[in-house]
């Protein structure tokens, strides 16, 4: 029997699931949506990968990352519970080890990371709000009417984009509409969006840091051939896309919990565990806390929310 | 009865044990209100303008929870400390926005060096209003002056004695109303010290000695904390491992002050701006990140 890790991203969007081998070889993969509901889109996601899964092998490393890291952490029985920036940075690290820049665009938080000598020295992540991230790109798409997944095409057969907005997602509708009710063509407008995108990341996130190559561009909107375009010219470098930039976090807390491995095997049966939370809020004090209590298999397994630590 | 209500936002973190002691030396009952909670939060809130910050909204909050619980309201107005130290606009205008919006009196006194009004003639001032006599005032104030200086310095020598830990440190660069408030800072140090981070604070440093090292990063800013911020982090550059600036939305300096600095310093940090609408979740995964670094680049 030989040994593998499974590594779980749960992201606003998508949930991505990868098993890997010793060696870091991808053994199974898995690309799903989340729909708001992580707990359901985890229970689908190891049950395709347990399908992938050639026999042989066991699984002897569980993690997770991504923003219901923690949830997702309890309902798996997670040796490693860690957030995305250390994911992707090691994931990428093992595949490019010259790295030294790490564009990422999420569906709704973006960062930028800088790497030296393997070790992470500054990153930045967005704010306060969402500007520039997947949801806007997807949003700006139903309201053209497309399916976002043919904006990278659209953008690459514009020679003239339209200026749009960099600054704020409100401030860039209205321009956009403008825009298109001015008569600019699709393709321009489309254009317009991908540069904003890439204008608003690099004023918001990027912050005057010094991006140095090589450039890995990760996350949901790299698939975007238009964005990826626009950061080619605005950064004047080259800008690597990997084939499995989508799974890079999976196979980074994948890495770590091969790393961190206790020498339990794990199951990938999860159809017998019964897991449900519930919510209610404290009225002990004035601060009336939004509690969340976690039952795995009706025994209450953690709780969080509370300001006092009560519970 | 003469009872003082004292809002625990912006001022009361500078002054409180001057403040305390004084009433105590002189004798005047004053109600503090509360540590922040959601109920404030939210009173503060519903009676503050959309564009106020939130260190406002949370002053304003406290005001409404004192106001019917006190005789007198402390609010004072604080402009310059001379030499290009402005502070906020907001320190200027909290007296006239508070005493537009309730009815108790307020117990006033203006900081403006610039026209030779400083601390002692305001709380002398208060101390008549409140229908003491002089001596008592004079001997309040001398005690009261001298419990504050004691404690500043032994709250700055500690501060400086961190630096020099063997933990991995941090510098907070943040205004203490932010810092030590319950529904702003508190959880996000609290996170930070339950992992063994040493914390470092840029209030807590002698002003005399960092105010003027600010200009090496600019000469233009004329805001007297953040210019304390800031030359704190000068003086502490070399001997911490990161820098994490905490600003409340949308606090006018701390986005000139604080983006300047961001672009001239060569440490990793992480700039957190706090809203009344963030959880935790997000907060956390930024922290953990940066500590995670920070312990990568320790070793």
């Amino acid at each position: 029997m030989k040994d593998c890790y499974l590594g779980v991203d749960i992201g606003s969007i998508s949930t991505k699931g990868v098993i890997i081998d010793d060696n870091n070889n991808i053994i199974a993969e898995e690309y799903i949506w989340t729909e708001a509901s992580p707990v359901e889109a985890v229970r689908k996601l190891v049950k395709i990968l347990d399908e992938k899964l050639p026999s042989g092998y066991v699984v002897k490393g569980i993690g997770t990352t991504g923003s219901a890291r923690k949830l997702i952490g309890l309902l798996l029985k997670a040796n490693v519970v860690k957030n995305e920036i250390t994911a992707h940075a090691i994931g990428t690290v093992t595949f490019y080890p010259d790295v030294r820049t790490i564009l990422e665009i999420g569906g709704q938080d973006s960062k930028i990371i800088l790497i030296k000598n393997g070790i992470i020295t500054n990153y930045a992540m967005n704010t306060l709000c969402a500007a520039g991230t997947g949801a806007f790109l997807s949003s700006q798409a139903k309201r053209l009417g497309l399916d976002v997944k043919d904006f990278g095409e659209y953008a690459l057969k514009s020679d003239n984009p339209v200026k749009i907005a960099a600054r704020c997602t409100v401030f860039a509708e209205s321009d956009l509409v403008h825009k298109a009710q001015a008569g600019y063509e699709k393709k321009d407008i489309i254009a317009g969006l991908c540069k904003s995108v890439v204008m608003n990341y690099l004023n918001n996130v990027g912050k005057g840091k010094k991006i140095v190559g090589p450039i890995i561009f990760q996350g949901g909107v790299s698939k975007n051939k238009g964005v990826i375009k626009y950061f080619e010219e605005i950064l004047g470098q080259k800008v690597i896309v990997p084939e499995n930039s989508h799974l890079m976090g999976a196979i980074g807390i994948a890495i770590l919990a091969r790393k961190n491995k206790t020498g339990h095997t794990y199951s990938l049966e999860l159809e017998d565990t019964e897991f449900h939370t519930k919510g209610f809020e404290c009225n002990r004090c004035a601060n009336n806390c939004e509690l969340l209590k976690i039952y795995r298999n009706n025994k209450i397994v953690d709780s969080w929310g509370s300001k006092c630590g009560k519970y | 009865m003469n009872k003082v209500g004292i809002p625990r936002g912006i001022f009361y973190y500078y002054y409180k044990d001057i403040w305390t002691n004084f009433f105590d030396a002189l004798d005047v009952p004053y109600i503090i209100s509360p540590k922040t909670n959601k109920k404030i939060m939210k009173l503060g809130v519903k009676h503050s303008n959309d564009e106020m910050c939130l260190s406002m909204k949370v002053y304003m909050g406290h005001l409404f929870y004192l106001k019917d619980k006190c005789d007198y309201l402390l609010v004072p107005r604080i402009d310059n400390f001379k030499c290009n130290n402005q502070t906020c606009t907001n320190f200027l205008a909290l007296y006239d926005i508070v005493s537009n919006v309730v009815d108790n009196p307020i117990l006033n006194y203006n900081i403006d060096l610039e026209k030779n009004k400083n601390l002692k003639k305001g709380l002398y001032d208060i101390g008549f209003k409140l229908g003491k006599s002089k001596k008592e005032i004079k001997k309040a104030y001398k005690y009261a002056l001298k419990e504050y200086k004691d404690r500043r310095k032994a709250g700055i020598k500690k501060n400086i004695k961190n630096l020099e830990s063997e933990k991995i440190k941090i510098l907070i660069v943040s205004h203490p109303y932010n810092t030590y408030d319950e529904m702003i800072g508190a959880d996000i140090i609290k996170y930070l010290e339950s992992n063994d981070i040493k914390l470092i604070y840029s209030d807590k440093f002698s002003s005399k000695e960092v105010n003027k090292l600010s200009l090496k990063y600019s000469k233009d800013i004329y805001f007297k904390y953040n210019k304390d911020n800031i030359g704190a982090l000068k003086y502490s550059e070399d001997k911490i491992d990161g820098v994490i600036f905490l600003s409340s939305f949308p606090c006018g300096p701390d986005s000139i002050a604080n983006e300047l600095v961001m672009r001239k310093i060569n440490l990793p940090y992480l700039n957190l701006i706090v809203d009344d609408s963030s959880g935790f979740a997000g907060m956390e995964t930024r922290l953990e990140s940066f500590i995670d670094m920070l312990g990568e680049r320790h070793e």
